[in-house]
Formats: C-alpha cells, structure tokens, sequence
C-alpha cells in the first residue's frame, strides 16, 4: 500500500561518514548541546566551516557552489551532524528548503545571487509562511504584495518566524491577488531582504526560556521584480513542492537522540530488565525510522516527490520523539526520592531530558501538524 | 525468479484461505489440499539449504502467506524441513521441548560432528509443547532452552490452542534424536512472526480502509470524517514501520547481526501490532467483533504471533542490553552502521 524500498547507502558514505566525524572530533567544544534539536543553536562560525568543507548545498550543482553529490552523501552529513548534537540551525532551512526551491523555480538570477553565499554557510534563510490567522490553513495567507514600479509593495505580518533576527532573506508566501473561489490561486513566493527598510521583526519568548521565533511585521516593504520566485500566482504549487524536502529529513526523528544517548550512559554499567527493554525499545524504533528516512532520501535521489511518504516518516518521527524521553524517564533509576545527590551522569541525563522535554511541544507542530500530516497521509491511502 | 514464487504462493493463498478455510481449520482440521498444493509446488521444501531459493525469500514468502492469515504451519514446517535436511513427504513441524534442559539432562550443544557421531545414542523420552498442528504431523522438531535441536515421531498428542485458534498441541515423544545445527534457532522461529506479522498488518489496514469507504453513517462515509482519517492514518504510519523493519530483519539473514536486527523487528512489529488491531477494529464497530467477519482471524493471530517465540519486551531487553554492552558513546555508531 504505502512501499517503502530498502536502500542501502552507497559505498562511498563510509568515507563521507568518517570525515564528518573526525570534523567533529575536532570541534567537541561546540557540540555540548543538551539536546539535538535542528533549530535551536544558530552558530555562524560553525556554518562558514561546514561551508568550506562542502557540507552545505551538497546536491546542487557546482556552477552554483554546489557539491553535485548524492541525497544520500547530503543525510549522512545531516545525521552526523545531529546526532552529535552539533549547532546546525543557521544554515538548516537555507540548506533543505530554500536552496532546493530556488533550483526548482528560481530565475537564473536567483540562483546566481543566492546560492553561492548559502553553500559557503554565510547566507541563512527563514520560512515565510505562518500567519496570524494562517497557521495549519496555509491558503488564508493575507500578508499582500501590490504591484509598484520595478517590483512589489508587502504589508502584512508573519508569525512563528524562526530565526528571523539572525538570518538574512525570508522566502514569503504573499497574496498577489484577491481571495477567489480558489483559496490556493493568487499566491506568490518573494524573496524579502529582512534588513530591508518596513521591516520590522519583534522576537517572541518560547516556553523554553529561548528566543527562536519571531513575529516580522511588513509596513511598505519593496520587493524587487527580480526577487519573485517563479510565477506570480503560482505560490500553493511552490509551497507544497518543498514538503518531501522538510518533512522526511533525519531532523524529524533526532530531536531527542541525545536524551537517548544519556540515558544508555546511566543504565549501561547493569541495565536492569526494564532499563535494558527501554534501550532497546528505542533502539527499535531508531532503526525503522531512519531506513523509512533513507528510503525517502532514495526516492528524493530518483527524482520523484514522495510526499505522502514523507508525511508518514514525519508523523512517526515527531510521535517518537516525544516517546523517547518518556520511555527514558519510566526507565531511569530515579523512582526513590531523596536517593542521589543528581551529580555527574545523572545531571547530564536530567539536563538534556528536561531540555527536550521543554522543546517538545513544537515537534509535532513545526513543518506542519501532526493533523494536518495525517491528513496528507489519509489523501495517499484514498480516504479523501 | 522472487516475484514469480511469491505470485505462485499469493495465488494458492488466494484459492484456499477463504472465510470458510479458515473457520474449517479452527475447527482442527487440517487443511489438507491446500498443504498438498504447496507440496505440489515445491515449496514445503524452499528452505532447504540446497533448494536452490534463498532463504530470505522463504521468509517473504511467509509474508504473502500473512496475507491471507494462512490456516497451515507453513514457518515451523518450513524451518522443521530445513532442520531436518531430508524430511520425507508428511509434515514436520517444530515445537519446543519442553523443560529447562535439553534431552537426557543435558544443556551443552551439540556440535554437528558429536551430533553425527551420537546418532542414535539418544534414546530419551519426553514432551513437546506448542507444537503447530502437532495432532497432523509425521514428526517434530524441538528447540531446546538452549537452541539444541531433537527430533522425534510423536506418540500421543493432547489437542490445544493458541488465542487466534491455531493448533498448539502437546506431543509425546519416546526417542528423540539430536540434530545438528548451527543456526540462530530462535532468531529465525522470531523472524518467521515477523514477517507473517508484516504481511497481516498490511492486509488489516486495507480492511479497515476499504470499510471505511463503504461504510455509510449520518448520511456520508466513514472515511469522509476526519477523526476516522486520521485514526487511519496514524495506522497506516504503523504498519509502514513494522513493514520496513520486517525488510530489514529479513536482509540481514546470514549477517552477524541478524539476531539484533530481528530483535529490533520483533519489537517494533509487536508495538505496531497494538495499534493497527485497536484502530481497526474500532472503525469497524460491532460488525468487526462477530464471528462471520474475517477480521478477528487476523487480529487474533497478530496478537498470538507478538507473544510467540518471544514478546516485544524479550527481544527489546536483548538488544538494550547489547546496546548497553557497547556504551553511549557508541550508540549512535550501532544504529547508523547499517542501512
């Protein structure tokens, strides 16, 4: 019903996979990150290194700063990278999305402009798409861009922005034209400058204690001609063409891997029955997800647009990150009160789960909703 | 070559596991004519080591006959004629001896030159228990605690059954005889409710969608409201999982890490199994629930087949504690070494 093909990664990830581990051997002051989570450390130096060593924009092609190499070259570099918990947030959207969307629809002198600073880890993107009004009903976008002269006026507010207040360029879903009877006609994607004048970006305070998220407020800001992406109106296909890219990536089962990781460190020395069952429950877990991830990676690599797939791998992902941290904290031996003192392995493991656990409740709301994926999941098995 | 066995097994399937085949067989009779089809065809001999098919394909094969919820021991005959290298025409199937020990109070293993040369040295008396269709069968196959193998004709047999009404029976046996065999038992006996599992729980889900579809209620279909889709949904994601990891537990025979790769199988298959029997039958309301609808001969067996040969927490504690054994700094090298 739903295939997902075993893969097996080529021969020459083995070599690719060693390199990024040995990049990161060498840079262990950067990765003790409680959590490993793609979007909460937003590290600019880290990024211009990952630059020069081809990491960034690996599948593009070369006239554009790209590596030309494979998608599966492109997800060993990315679980590497996460699963060591390393700071992948300023480069990531730029990377997966924006990138692969300018390669699909861009002008020549989009891609020109833009890629070459994105692959060298210098030029980071933000997702345009949440509203006020417009969260998981995309179409109900109501930011306008009203034709001017030489290019386009924008006002309107975008919400739930990450990294609006470090990165460089937001890719915008805009209205170009009035609502009609169809709700998806009249979209348009624009390129806006976040430094550009009438725009104004206000960070919001997540639960977490973290300032990731923005609300970016556009009052008269000009667009030019030249930073429309594809076809005026032509936004709703652009949009949803980026989905297989976001949604089945190794990010969206890893967020909680260095609970897991802390979690082994406290039981391994005499698992009990329960603590070794819950190792390797997630363990179980780990390997499906990340083979149905590669399959998608395979499919991306044939040219084809596995959404549907992508969908389920996403849904799956997101429902065990959350399950992760919980098998780890019925598991761990903390059932006494007032036993231990909570030093060493213990503080490492409460740090990073409570660090997870804060992060949680976007895992399954950020890149679309769960609801909403089960949606395009139950479009894919002819339910609607 | 694959295809075409697994198009021949999903052929015979179709014909002899229809509703009534399956009833009949829960009633305890053997299901005959369509044993002697696959015999016919070769197939009860497919997992011979020289039967020129590989052994991964006898395992898919198995995920076919999930499929139709096949009334026969189609794994433990396969497996018992593997083991017992030149197996006749009746049916051997493999059972499990029962006790702590291995025959004659004995625990080591049998190496295969001792075993050879023990020959018929082994006279002892005993019992099997769960033996598949132990009441129909020429001889018996058991596994030890220890993964020995014995085998012997049985003489004797109290009828029983497992919760899906499978045959489970008891089997007197007053000579066993050592086999040899270097193979992970156990692993293989798991992998082979692994992939039936696999198969079953992609024919349930097609069940539950087709009826959702049919199935009209306050004036549309069922599957034209939301909760129902995403109650599908979230099962469908479930059995792609349990599919997937079955693929690789299968790939993996012959690999050294076959057995943590069926662990890994066995537990998520187990888990998904949970889920997709309870979505399913909930969107199938009552009519799901009564004897006539073929539904519970799937479900049923899925919830027999997660306990047998090892549960979710068995198989889970195995590989967590090989986990264990390498440490957390290595987790991350053993989960991304194979793909």
């Amino acid at each position: 019903m739903l295939q997902f093909d075993p893969v097996t990664l080529p021969d020459n990830t083995v070599a690719l996979r060693a390199e990024v581990r040995r990049f990161l051997g060498g840079c262990a002051d950067r990765l003790d990150a409680p959590n490993s989570d793609f979007s909460t450390g937003h590290d600019a130096e880290f990024s211009a290194a990952l630059g020069r060593r081809g990491w960034i924009g690996m599948t593009w092609p070369k006239t554009y700063g790209g590596g030309e190499r494979s998608f599966f070259e492109r997800y060993v570099v990315t679980e590497e990278l996460l699963a060591a918990g390393a700071s992948v947030g300023a480069h990531w959207v730029a990377d997966r999305q924006s990138g692969p969307l300018l390669l699909t629809w861009g002008s020549e002198d989009q891609r020109n402009r833009y890629l070459p600073a994105i692959t060298r880890g210098e030029s980071f993107f933000s997702i345009g798409m949440s509203e006020p009004n417009a969260g998981s009903d995309l179409a109900a976008v109501r930011t306008t861009a009203k034709p001017v002269d030489g290019g386009w006026l924008v006002n309107g507010t975008k919400l739930w922005t990450s990294g609006a207040h470090r990165n460089h360029y937001m890719i915008a879903l805009v209205r170009t034209a009035p609502p009609s009877g169809n709700r998806r006609a009249g979209l348009s994607q624009l390129i806006i400058d976040l430094q550009a004048d009438g725009v104004d970006i206000r960070p919001i305070k997540n639960m977490a204690g973290g300032e990731d998220f923005n609300e970016v407020v556009f009052t008269d800001a000009f667009v030019a001609d030249a930073d429309l992406v594809g076809e005026p109106g032509n936004g709703w296909a652009q949009v949803t063409s980026e989905l297989g890219y976001e949604r089945s990536g190794p990010e969206r089962f890893l967020s909680a891997f260095r609970v897991y990781v802390e979690f082994v460190r406290l039981v391994q020395a005499d698992p009990s029955r329960v603590a070794a069952a819950a190792v390797g429950r997630i363990a179980a877990h780990l390997m499906a997800l990340r083979r149905m991830s590669i399959s998608v990676a395979g499919m991306l690599e044939r040219g084809k647009a596995p959404n549907v797939e992508a969908a389920l791998v996403k849904e799956l992902g997101n429902n065990f990150e959350k399950l992760l941290p919980e098998i780890a904290r019925l598991a761990a031996p903390f059932e006494e009160p007032f036993v231990g003192n909570g030093a060493g392995d213990r503080s490492r493991f409460r740090q990073t789960y409570a660090d997870t656990l804060l992060l949680s409740p976007s895992f399954t709301l950020r890149g679309g909703a769960r609801e909403i994926l089960r949606g395009v999941i139950a479009r894919g098995l002819g339910l609607r | 070559m694959r295809q075409v066995l697994l198009d021949t097994a999903a052929r015979i399937l179709q014909d002899g596991c229809t509703k009534a085949d399956l009833d009949t067989a829960e009633l305890g009779e053997f299901p005959g004519p369509l044993w002697r089809t696959f015999c016919d065809q070769g197939f009860h001999l497919m997992a011979l080591p020289d039967s020129g098919v590989e052994l991964g394909d006898a395992f898919r094969v198995l995920r076919v006959a999930g499929r139709f919820a096949v009334p026969l021991p189609l794994a433990e005959a396969l497996l018992a004629n593997r083991w017992l290298r030149g197996p006749g025409d009746g049916l051997n199937v493999v059972g499990r001896w029962l006790g702590d020990d291995a025959p004659g109070g004995r625990s080591a293993a049998p190496r295969a030159t001792e075993a050879a040369s023990a020959g018929s040295a082994q006279e002892d008396a005993g019992v099997f228990v769960e033996v598949p269709w132990g009441r129909a069968a020429q001889s018996v196959v058991g596994v030890a605690a220890d993964g020995t193998l014995w085998a012997a004709a049985p003489s004797g047999v109290q009828q029983g059954a497992n919760l899906a009404g499978e045959p489970r029976d008891q089997v007197g046996a007053d000579a066993v005889r050592p086999l040899a065999c270097r193979e992970p038992v156990l692993a293989l006996l798991a992998l082979s409710r692994v992939a039936l599992s696999a198969g079953a729980l992609e024919r349930v889900l097609e069940f539950g969608v087709g009826y959702v579809q049919e199935r009209e209620q306050f004036g549309r279909p069922l599957a034209k409201f939301q909760a129902v889709q995403q109650m599908l949904a979230a099962t469908a994601a479930e059995v792609a999982a349990a599919n997937r990891a079955a693929d690789a537990a299968i790939d993996a025979i012959g690999d050294e890490r076959f057995e943590l790769e069926v662990a890994a199988a066995k537990a998520r298959v187990g888990e998904a199994v949970g889920v997709v029997a309870e979505t399913v039958h909930q969107v199938h309301g009552a009519m799901g629930f009564t004897y006539e609808h073929q539904l519970h001969h799937f479900t049923r067996r899925l919830w027999a087949w997660r306990d047998e040969y090892g549960n979710e927490a068995y198989w889970q504690a195995r590989l967590g504690r090989h986990i264990c054994s390498l440490g957390a700094e290595q987790v991350w090298d053993f989960l991304a070494t194979r793909s």
